[in-house]
């Protein structure tokens, strides 16, 4: 059974509640919302810091290469105040993690949600709002 | 005075009710006088104690829509069918966009993630309801309209930034330059989207307010003392302090043009007022002037809610690859842009 | 620092030498970084100390940096952080904080001096005269240090009658440094002209 025991928070599934979104910047700044990525790897490291997290996971590709990808997840002290640690996404865990692509060009997206072996998800950003458009 | 029943709306519950307060206005806003007010204890040093942790979200909307002219507070019964339609996530409820002050927001806004996979909804997240109908406080209840002078002195600088938002970091907003956030600038206003959990901290002659966000932290000296020299500036001014009666009574001047809230000048004047008026609200109100930007003051109100500490680190500018991102965007796009034009 | 030279383990001391060859661009404080504990005392720029009932502020001019002692029953980190987690209590007139939980993203000077994540840091703030603390930071960490070791020092004062942290909002004096690379070139700056 999996570790991941801090999903489950009375009965509802970890999700990031009274953080949209973080106005400092535009999302279209940053990244491309016409490029939806969608990928499965194994976590290399969580990385808990303001102003986003960072999730890192190692994609191997059809050849056997292997390629770390970045998303861009919310600032960990709201994750911190659902019972989140340092210890609750390990390295190594099976993820398939969506996202949006950088517009710089590097392996970098920002995290929309991870799902995970059994079927669980966990959503890494939302940046809906009365005029968000569906996402296909 | 009316006894509410007090329903916590908490996040993690399955069926989310909403915490209602009742309202204990402060000077000049009693409807009806007050019995034997709630008032709270001392520090060890004799002040009034307001030490605490505190979430200053809100769903009060900033401006008093249209429809309710001069009306300030709602009635008991009116305060009820709005609460029950913002909990049932009524689009049309009064501060049913969860009292945006409407700064930046614009393009985050076209990517709209499930927020069904597990009924998360802002709606439901924890916030206060008052019975204020606005958070702007008087007979208006709006912000007052901009002088032209300073309708100009902000177009100007507007089309700058926009112009040239991309060429270099400098140009970026503070808040995307980790300097300073828009929750942290002073006033603290309700932005969407936004940590608000901050602690008051007291010792002896001295205030402390840390919010989480960015990690800011105004250490207050409540002696009342002068102002530093009127050409020291700094982005969040000088504030001093003193106590009447129960309230913590904030002064501050002396900002730069930097922070501009709500379009105003390096001479914005500002007097925040600090009252705990029940064991588990601060009302924190505050007026602004700024005779180069407004024609007159106006007048702010926001109850604060107890939260549950502690507060966590939010180191900013040691994490932030938002800066790189966004330049390189904007180099990627130039790029590109200069090898279809050859 | 009392007593001689600070006890590395062989390999942190070579790593340790490497950072003070590069350190103007490996220290995290030459990009405006949060310091952490004990450095935050010990820098250039005062400090204030608001003393509440159940929590001590420590306010730092450096950075705006913060931390806040928990003087209640000691509680744990979620993460690392930069300055750490403290939690306090008081043994007589002293004032002893254990610091954990620090990321290994700090130094503890300009010179290279470093630690891992493994950081554990003890301080005591004990009064010597009316103006003047004494600050003792005991410092260890199996991972890099083969024993722990101390630094004292005093704190004195401030007396003037207004005295106060202004703000000293770093980021903007590292962005320069950090991102001057990615600016638009100007036309000047363009490469052949």
């Amino acid at each position: 059974m999996k570790r991941l025991a801090f999903l489950i928070v009375s009965g509802i599934a970890l999700l990031m509640v009274g953080v949209p979104a973080w106005a400092h910047h535009g999302f279209a700044a940053e990244f491309d919302a016409d490029k939806p990525l969608k990928m499965k790897g194994t976590v290399v490291k969580w990385d808990l810091i303001n102003p986003h997290s960072w999730l890192e996971i190692a994609v191997k590709d059809d050849d056997g290469k292997v390629a770390n990808w970045r998303f861009e997840g919310p600032p960990p002290n709201t994750l911190f105040r659902l019972g989140v640690t340092k210890d609750s996404l390990p390295p190594g865990t099976e993820v398939m993690v969506e996202g949006y692509a950088a517009k710089d060009g590097s392996n970098r997206a920002s995290g929309k949600n991870v799902t995970f072996a059994d079927g669980r998800k966990l959503i890494l950003g939302v940046a809906g709002g009365a005029e968000g458009r569906p996402d296909k | 005075m009316h006894h509410r029943k007090i329903v916590f709306s908490c996040v993690f519950a399955a069926s989310a009710a909403i915490l209602l307060v009742a309202q204990v206005p402060a000077v000049g806003q009693q409807t009806a006088p007050a019995k034997k007010a709630w008032t709270p204890g001392r520090t060890p040093d004799g002040d009034p104690d307001i030490a605490g942790v505190y979430d200053a979200r809100t769903a009060t909307p900033v401006e008093r829509p249209k429809e309710l002219g001069a009306k300030e507070f709602y009635t008991d019964q009116e305060f009820k069918e709005v609460s029950d339609r913002l909990h049932r996530k009524d689009p049309t409820a009064p501060g049913a966009s969860a009292g945006v002050f409407g700064e930046g927001g614009g393009d985050n806004r076209r990517v709209q993630y499930d927020k069904d996979v597990f009924g998360f909804d802002v709606f439901l997240s924890n916030y206060v309801a008052t019975k204020r109908t606005s958070l702007v406080v008087g007979p208006e209840g709006k912000i007052p309209p901009m002088l032209p002078e300073a309708r100009e002195r902000n177009a100007t600088r507007n089309a700058y930034n926009r112009a040239h938002e991309t060429d270099r970091v400098q140009n970026q907003n503070l808040e995307t330059r980790c300097i300073l956030s828009n929750r942290q600038l002073i006033p603290l206003f309700p932005i969407e989207d936004s940590n608000t959990h901050l602690q008051i901290v007291q010792g002896k002659g001295y205030v402390a307010i840390y919010q989480e966000l960015n990690h800011d932290v105004r250490v207050i000296p409540t002696d009342g003392r002068p102002h530093l020299a009127k050409e020291i500036r700094q982005y969040q001014g000088d504030s001093v302090g003193h106590w009447e009666g129960n309230t913590l009574v904030v002064d501050t001047t002396n900002f730069t043009d930097q922070t501009a809230f709500r379009g105003s000048s390096e001479n914005m004047h500002l007097v925040e007022r600090y009252t705990k008026v029940s064991p588990d609200m601060l009302l924190y109100r505050f007026t602004v002037e700024d005779p180069k930007t407004w024609d007159k003051p106006w007048t702010v109100e926001v109850p604060w809610m107890t939260a549950k500490g502690p507060l966590y680190e939010y180191a900013c500018t040691e994490g932030n690859e938002s800066l790189g991102l966004i330049l390189g965007a904007a180099r990627v796009k130039e790029a590109e842009a200069a090898k279809s034009a050859k | 620092m009392d007593g001689g030279t600070i006890p590395y383990l062989p390999e942190a001391l070579k790593k340790k030498k490497e950072n003070e060859m590069n350190w103007v661009k490996l220290d995290p404080e030459v990009k405006c970084f949060l310091p952490g504990v004990p450095r935050a005392t010990y820098l250039p720029y005062p400090l204030q100390i608001v003393q509440g009932a159940d929590n001590i502020v420590i306010a730092y001019e450096y950075q705006n940096a913060i931390r806040v002692i928990n003087m209640k029953a000691p509680t744990k980190a979620p993460a690392d952080t930069w300055m750490g987690w403290s939690n306090g209590h008081w043994e007589g007139d002293t004032l002893v904080v254990d610091v954990t939980s620090q990321n290994d993203n700090t130094w503890f000077d300009h010179s290279g001096n470093f630690h891992s994540d493994a950081l554990h840091v003890v301080e005591r703030y004990t009064p010597r005269s009316a103006d003047t603390l004494n600050y003792e930071a005991t410092i260890e960490d199996p991972k890099t240090f083969s024993k722990p070791w101390k630094i004292s020092m005093p704190l004195y004062r401030r007396v003037e009658k207004d005295a106060r942290l202004l703000e000293y909002r770093c980021p903007e004096m590292a962005e320069e440094l950090l991102w001057g690379h990615m600016a638009k070139k100007t036309v000047d700056q363009q490469p052949g002209k």
